[in-house]
């Protein structure tokens, strides 16, 4: 009797706990991956990548066609602003939520928000931050961290659109202020 | 003793929730992509209509993934049912396909690029080898082929760590992809895989 209530036991949480397991799954691999960005390179600061190859270990697929810029951002202090130099190749703007909610996007292309040449500017706010005291265009994070990842063809001439994103910044509002007043 | 019989509970619990979370992950997986050919998409992958399983699939196996709208990706991992192995050559035909730019790559079972010394990952609309029409034909292969080459393997990853049942897959990313890719992904024009022979 013993061994069959335990056995209904197991069976009953393993049912729940898949869920469980499955709910938790994007949380604590989206949390390592900003993590490992945060200790490489930083918070609220924007990094781009070498041409993905075989060796290429941070995210699963990367595209050898595509230049990334990935920024892990923290709006606990305040916002981030994102600043965003358009190629006239294939480029977009995403926002990822803690639990991989693709959950705004911005692209160049099949009228799209932007166009090349053009810088574009957003600022990112937390949750709990009022949208209304920011102008232009204010995307608002449902969670406190996220990652904001840009994607920009290889394709062509690839120097020219590397320059674009590295030309990017994604930093904390108030950092930006000091760096324009220094 | 009692401690002991509980720690047994909690591991037997652990496990056969994961046992039952790859067994749902898959089925999930299958119930929410589409076919066309040999080709598999999944419809709502990084959107916020994705569902748990759906969510925790794609962070195992296409973490950061575009929405539809912005990229449509479509895989290949097996042929006519049989999975893609690296004892066979396969050949893949195509043309033109109405995105902003596409691109084939192959990876290894553990989703990463596949070690080769020339560093041949992937092919993309502009640098394929075409004939005078616009058609074009990769060979699939872990030997050198001549033209158009994507190597196959082996994969960086020891193989004791294998999971699946294939050896490699290719994925076609379409980038801003036309409405046709959106409205009818299962009959949406896409390039042809075949398998020429096994060793």
């Amino acid at each position: 009797m013993s061994i069959l209530r335990s056995a209904a036991v197991v069976l009953l949480c393993a049912g729940v706990g898949q869920y469980l397991l499955a709910m938790a799954t994007p949380r604590l691999i989206m949390e390592a991956l900003h993590r490992t960005v945060g200790e490489r390179y930083g918070h609220n600061t924007l990094n781009v990548a070498h041409t993905p190859d075989a060796s290429s270990r941070d995210v699963v697929r990367p595209s050898p066609d595509l230049i990334y810029g990935v920024c892990a951002y923290d709006l606990t202090d305040g916002p981030v602003a994102i600043s965003a130099d358009v190629p006239r190749r294939y480029w977009s703007m995403q926002f990822y939520q803690m639990n991989t909610n693709n959950f705004a996007g911005f692209t160049n292309k099949r009228g799209g928000e932007t166009g090349a040449g053009e810088t574009f500017k957003v600022t990112l706010v937390g949750p709990a931050h009022r949208a209304t005291d920011h102008s232009g265009t204010v995307v608002r994070s449902p969670t406190d961290r996220g990652v904001m990842l840009l994607r920009a063809s290889a394709i062509g001439d690839s120097d020219i659109t590397r320059t674009a994103v590295q030309r990017s910044t994604c930093e904390a509002v108030g950092k930006q202020d000091q760096g324009v007043k220094s | 003793m009692l401690v002991v019989r509980y720690l047994f509970l909690t591991v037997a619990i652990l496990v056969l929730s994961a046992t039952l979370l790859g067994h749902s992950l898959r089925s999930q997986m299958e119930a929410m992509s589409v076919q066309n050919g040999n080709w598999q998409t999944t419809v709502n992958a990084g959107s916020a209509d994705a569902g748990t399983m759906l969510r925790a699939a794609v962070a195992l196996g296409g973490l950061l993934a575009s929405t539809r709208e912005d990229s449509v990706y479509y895989i290949v991992e097996t042929v006519n049912g049989e999975p893609l192995r690296l004892d066979c050559d396969y050949v893949l035909r195509g043309g033109d396909y109405d995105a902003d730019w596409w691109s084939v790559t192959a990876y290894a079972w553990d989703n990463y690029l596949i070690p080769n010394d020339y560093k041949r990952y992937s092919y993309n609309n502009e640098n394929l080898i075409r004939d005078a029409d616009g058609r074009w034909e990769i060979q699939v292969s872990v030997n050198k082929q001549p033209g158009n080459w994507l190597p196959t393997g082996p994969a960086a990853s020891a193989n004791w760590h294998k999971f699946s049942a294939k050896d490699f897959d290719l994925l076609l990313r379409l980038y801003a992809p036309g409405q046709e890719y959106l409205d009818k992904p299962a009959s949406a024009s896409l390039p042809q895989i075949h398998k020429v022979g096994c060793s």
